[in-house]
């Protein structure tokens, strides 16, 4: 049930048609696992936050640098040296005090991804490097749950929605292939952009509206000022979802 | 037959900014070395020693990922190709 503050707050997207009510309540229901709470986690967390869902588990080990704060909006120059997740918290905190966050400061692993996703719904990638990616990918794949994928360099960003067994993972199309690891070039509005769509398929999933971005690999070009898409397929023998 | 190749924009630093260009080719491998002809470092960048094409990057033919035999996939007049880099930024 939602209370009458829940009706005010989100009285603008209850409006929206076929989302009503019904909608609302399954995102308070939902437990949302956002992997990384930098340049994508930001715009990821500050949405779904806004829109309401129910539980946000955010991890990331890092401390706020100052040469974060052109592309990761949750934090503040007084930010500078505290935990991104505590700090990330804060402020989703006061952005909307109706949802709970959980904040989770630790590395993701092997040996302890599949415990810090825990009982979540789905867990969205807003890493910043493809092994942990293809971790999140499987744990995402023997959970049977959703993996929302994005992924930025310089004016340009990627994302895709991998549901289990049903569409294409993130190994399918990529084959386990590194690239590597570096510090790399990033302008803010590409992630703000790539985590906005993230968000989106995140809200269409619980809600079950709309077409998800399934089987699809979305690439975004700020340079082009063009989004277009790549047909990607499941591959039968992944090591990842192929005996699914 | 021919070809046009559409870059990502990160590659623009190897071709003076210039993401798009029609070349002539049977294969993905002969329409990559018109391009490679007039950008010999992205040659360097994009190949093995081998000749085959670095695990980080890849080639799309009409949308379509040409994976795993890129070098080799036909391609046909009035193709597109997209060469991208696999991103790894959060």
């Amino acid at each position: 049930m939602l209370t009458e503050r829940e009706f005010q707050r989100y009285d603008r997207q209850i409006m929206l048609y076929g989302f009503g009510e019904e909608g609302q309540e399954k995102l308070k229901k939902a437990k949302v696992f956002i992997a990384g709470a930098g340049g994508l986690g930001s715009p990821i967390a500050l949405y779904l936050s806004a829109a309401g869902a129910g539980t946000i588990r955010i991890a990331d080990r890092d401390k706020v640098e100052l040469s974060n704060l052109n592309r990761q909006v949750l934090y503040h120059d007084e930010d500078i040296g505290k935990g991104k997740a505590k700090s990330a918290a804060e402020k989703l905190e006061k952005l909307n005090p109706d949802i709970k966050i959980e904040a989770i400061a630790e590395t993701i692993t092997d040996a302890n991804a599949a415990q810090l996703v825990g009982d979540s719904d789905l867990i969205v990638d807003a890493m910043d490097n493809l092994p942990t990616r293809y971790l999140l990918n499987k744990t995402a794949i023997d959970k049977k749950i959703p993996f929302f994928h994005g992924a930025v360099y310089g004016f340009e960003g990627r994302a895709m929605t991998v549901i289990p067994g049903k569409s294409a993972c993130l190994n399918c199309i990529y084959h386990g292939a590194t690239a590597p690891s570096e510090k790399f070039p990033v302008i803010g509005i590409t992630p703000a952009v790539i985590g906005c769509i993230q968000a989106a398929e995140v809200i269409k999933y619980i809600t079950g509206l709309g077409e998800l971005l399934t089987g699809r690999l979305l690439n975004f070009d700020a340079i082009k000022m063009t989004f277009n898409e790549f047909r990607v397929k499941r591959d039968p023998d992944c090591e990842h979802c192929g005996k699914l | 037959m021919s070809v046009e190749i559409e870059l990502s924009s990160i590659f623009g630093r190897f071709t003076d900014n210039k993401l798009t260009f029609q070349v002539e080719g049977r294969t993905v491998g002969e329409c990559l070395k018109g391009l490679f002809k007039q950008y010999p470092r992205l040659e360097k960048l994009l190949l093995t020693k081998e000749g085959e094409l670095q695990r980080a990057y890849d080639v799309y033919v009409n949308g379509e990922s040409a994976y795993p035999k890129e070098m080799t996939k036909k391609v046909k007049d009035g193709d597109k190709l997209n060469l991208v880099f696999i991103i790894f930024g959060g």
